[in-house]
């Protein structure tokens, strides 16, 4: 018997208005994850992959239709509850690691720690933990530009699970890496969905990427096709 | 790491920028706390210094024109003058020397002891310049510029005066602020010029600063309606008069001052804006971890004081010591007197680091505010 969907989508739709163009990024997308599923988005360029998965993660709003992320409707969070729902729910992976350059990758992982009330020592232990888990316990003093690219990922992946949350988003997080580097990328988040019971949603223009998610979805011209 | 380390590494990021708005921040208040320290030293109530007590009364009409020197009787009875002497200057040319680069001033020498507030005799004596008409009474830096000794002759060729002067030096003074000027007998002048009556100027000594204001009213109204009216006022204010001259000084320093005020601020703003812009999808992600606005504000506020207050700090106490551990009074040959940097001076400077702080981050947290995510991620770096 499954459990209810840790993601509910009922005819999402989102447009913008470029001059007196109405660009429609999503035409009534509805659909369900499942809590600890790995889901891939693909679907050609400007098929709104991107913009579903902002309204997902709750950085972008949606023009109409709804999102409930755990029962919760975050179309009805203002900005500051968004922000705190984000830091407690969300983890953010992007394709350009945007990771601070000032900070060695063990503060760049802490710095969503920051915002919670764990002390000094616990906040330690979980950026180690996290560190460990993508296999950087070794590389916590290294600034971003002592990293490779696929290391520089594999810390922003610690940062975006540091605070445990229920769901990781990743937007084309092997666009910028090798091959060695992005299969490693692949199997941490596909061991994130299966061993932590992680609900994954990864965009990717590459089938071979597509191979590790549990599930594919098809955007195209802002609607699922499959 | 705290969120108080993050800021200061992000204020510390691009080195170069952030000491050079230091420096520029620095330098600006610097300069802003000298010109606040100028209007204040130029406009300054003339109390309890030497020179606010002696009093320099000059022709109305302009100071090349002499006075009668009849006018000493009536000026000796005014009530709060406490001595008097002619006071006019020669303005000879010593030696070989082709411009004036110390001051000749013919006085009448028993009167003229009574004036001297500050000071000493420090060689020769006093009553040798009174009894010989001589001799000349000389400051110790005249002497030690031109390795003089007592007994030695001073020659003048006179430029504003017809007439030219052999002087015995038999007396020497120190510690006034001005031990350059050397003294001769008015008398001696008078006979050389053919005794025309007149004098320069008259010099006179009140007993207190606070009586001057009314003695100086008195001065100018004992000769209101004669043909010889005079203009009365301090040694201090008779010196500022040259830089008064040359306009409203108060209101040139004001602006000075603001456009120094404006700069920096450009400066600031210009910097703090770049600083953030740049910073765009940094701070688009640190939205998307969950920093809310207020944090980010925070952060930017925190980055813009720090430097303003750096900088302010540096230039603020800079300029205090460097006024306060230069001897501007000997510099300036006592133009400058106190040149105080008062702490409501230094107050000054901090409220305007202070200001500056805030204003200039009023603009990158209005961009941060608007920013959005999704926008912010899309900026490249
Ligand atoms: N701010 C915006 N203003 C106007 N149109 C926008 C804006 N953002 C996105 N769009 C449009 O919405 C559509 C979907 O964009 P989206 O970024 O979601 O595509 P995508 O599937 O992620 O594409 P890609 O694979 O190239 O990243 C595109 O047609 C795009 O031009
Ligand atoms: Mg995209």
């Amino acid at each position: 018997m499954a459990a209810e969907p840790i993601v509910v989508i009922r005819e999402l739709t989102k447009s913008y208005l470029q001059g007196d163009l109405n660009v429609i990024a999503l035409n009534g997308v509805s659909l369900d994850i499942q809590s600890g599923e790995f889901v891939v988005l693909m679907g050609p360029s400007g098929s709104g992959k991107s913009t579903l998965l902002h309204i997902i993660a709750g950085i972008d709003r949606p023009t109409s239709g709804s999102a409930m992320i755990q029962g919760i409707n975050i179309a009805n969070l203002n900005e500051s509850q968004l922000a705190d729902w984000r830091n407690q729910n969300v983890g953010f992976v992007f394709q350009s690691f945007n990771l601070i350059p000032v900070l060695t990758a063990a503060e760049n992982v802490e710095l969503p720690l920051l915002l919670t009330d764990l002390s000094a020592a616990e906040r330690r232990k979980q950026v180690a933990t996290a560190l460990e888990l993508v296999g950087l316990a070794d590389r916590g003093h290294h600034r971003p530009d002592q990293l490779s690219g696929g290391q520089q990922q594999r810390a922003a992946i610690a940062r975006a699970l540091v605070t445990d949350p229920a769901l990781i988003v990743a937007d084309e997080p092997t666009g910028n890496l090798d091959a060695k580097s992005a299969g490693d990328v692949l199997a941490i988040l596909q061991s994130l969905s299966r061993d932590a019971g992680k609900t994954v949603i990864m965009v990717t223009h590459d089938p071979k990427s597509a191979a590790y998610g549990s599930r594919s979805l098809h955007l195209e011209k802002g609607e699922i096709t499959a | 790491m705290t969120l108080a380390s993050f800021v200061v590494k992000n204020a510390l990021r691009n080195r170069r920028r952030a000491l050079l708005t230091v420096v520029s921040v620095a330098i600006s208040c610097g300069l802003l706390v000298t010109l606040l320290t100028l209007q204040r030293e130029l406009t300054i109530p003339p109390e309890s210094e030497a020179a606010s007590l002696r009093i320099i009364a000059r022709n109305k009409v302009s100071l090349a024109q002499p006075l009668p020197a009849k006018q000493l009787s009536i000026i000796e009875k005014i009530p709060g003058v406490v001595a008097a002497s002619p006071f006019t200057y020669y303005g000879g040319l010593f030696r070989e020397e082709t411009f004036t680069s110390f001051a000749q001033f013919a006085v009448d020498p028993p009167r003229f002891r009574n004036l001297i507030v500050e000071g000493r005799v420090s060689e020769g004596s006093y009553d040798d310049f009174i009894n010989d008409r001589t001799s000349c009474f000389v400051g110790a830096d005249t002497m030690k510029r031109y390795g003089l000794k007592i007994g030695d002759r001073m020659r003048f060729t006179g430029t504003f005066y017809p007439v030219d002067l052999d002087l015995k030096i038999v007396a020497v003074y120190q510690g006034t602020v001005d031990d350059r000027g050397v003294f001769f007998h008015h008398k001696l002048l008078d006979e050389l010029m053919g005794n025309p009556g007149t004098v320069g100027t008259w010099y006179l000594r009140v007993a207190s600063a606070q009586a001057s204001n009314e003695v100086i009213a008195r001065v100018n109204d004992a000769f209101a309606n004669t043909s010889a009216e005079v203009r009365a006022e301090t040694e201090r204010a008779f010196q500022m008069g040259f830089i008064s001259m040359l306009g409203n000084v108060k209101l040139l320093i004001g602006s000075v001052s603001t456009v120094v005020v404006f700069t920096l601020m450009l400066v600031t703003v210009s910097t703090m804006s770049m600083a953030v812009r740049e910073r765009f999808r940094e701070l688009a992600v640190l939205k998307a971890l969950g920093f809310r606005r207020r944090e980010l504000f925070s952060f930017i506020l925190a980055e813009s004081f720090g430097l303003a207050l750096v900088g302010g700090a540096l230039g603020i106490f800079g300029a205090w010591a460097l006024w306060t551990g230069i001897d501007l009074q000997k510099l300036t040959s006592g133009f400058l007197l106190y040149f105080e940097v008062t702490p409501r001076i230094m107050a000054t400077g901090g409220v305007v680091a202070v200001f500056l702080g805030i204003f200039s981050s009023i603009s990158p947290s209005i961009a941060v505010a608007r920013l959005s995510v999704v926008q912010g991620l899309k900026t490249l770096d």
